[in-house]
């Protein structure tokens, strides 16, 4: 059962990290050329959720487990 | 001055087309002491994360007393938070593009999502298998998860006021600093989960 809900998890996980990844990427070049400092402020935090969506992809996939992990 | 006509969940009144002079000036300055809020509040995470990493790598084997994090939930869950984000994100571009509905829906799916990933951890927090007393591991990692917790959920009731006061007309199409600064804060809060969730999960 427990390995059941875990796999569920890793496939939603990884569904919606792709989805994830590309809303940030699309939104990140709609908002390439704002000016303004929140802006500016924005396209940083843009770029570190797709970097967010990555690594939960990753993590999902079984390619970067830290120790201590199950 | 040209003057449009705003109608929108419960207000309607008459709103300028460009923002005057002093609004821009204050708003330049509104925004510039929310993002230093936002350094200090970044400080504040810094000191526990760096304590908690030189803790880590101070003792041999690690984590200390053996508790196992489920990853295949953490995945998910911060696939949620990060997913709140772009929803966030959606909801100020709507605004932007003066669709009333719209933001309200977005904004409202980010309330939810947030709410979804406080379940997540408390369910993280049943199943984790060690206490905040129980070693430096337990302590550190319930004090920061805890810490941005409560981060999440001050931000799901910020957001929920920013809707309310929109819903209420207190902001216009093009005064709309507060509807900013909520993103960002909430961009902010998913930003420290990347971060979290690479030392706790990943390292």
């Amino acid at each position: 059962m427990e390995a059941t809900v875990a796999h569920i998890e890793r496939i939603l996980a990884i569904v919606f990290g792709i989805v994830v990844f590309f809303v940030a990427i699309i939104a990140l070049r709609n908002d390439w050329k704002s000016q303004g400092i929140e802006n500016q402020v924005f396209k940083i935090m843009l770029g570190l959720l797709a970097l967010g969506a990555i690594l939960g992809i990753l993590a999902a996939l079984g390619v970067l487990i830290g120790k201590g992990v199950a | 001055m040209a003057v449009a006509s705003v109608s929108h969940g419960g207000y309607s009144g008459a709103m300028t087309e460009e923002p005057d002079q002093l609004y821009v000036e204050t708003r330049e300055l509104r925004i510039q002491g929310f993002l230093l809020f936002m350094v200090s509040d970044l400080v504040l995470f810094s000191s526990f994360i760096f304590a908690y990493l030189y803790l880590r790598n101070s003792g041999q084997g690690w984590p200390a007393g053996g508790p196992k994090l489920d990853i295949a939930l953490a995945a998910v869950n911060s696939i949620v938070l990060f997913g709140s984000g772009a929803t966030m994100h959606f909801a100020l571009e709507n605004w932007k593009h003066r669709n009333f509905t719209k933001f309200a829906n977005w904004i409202v799916m980010t309330i939810i999502l947030g709410a979804g990933f406080l379940t997540g951890q408390v369910l993280e927090y049943m199943h984790i298998g060690a206490r905040w007393s129980s070693g430096i591991f337990g302590a550190s990692f319930y004090t920061l998860t805890g810490m941005h917790g409560l981060h999440v959920f001050a931000g799901i009731i910020y957001l929920t006021v920013l809707l309310l006061q929109a819903a209420q007309g207190k902001y216009t199409f093009t005064k709309y600093t507060g509807l900013t600064l909520g993103t960002l804060y909430w961009h902010f809060v998913d930003v420290i989960w990347v971060v979290l969730f690479s030392i706790f999960y990943l390292l």
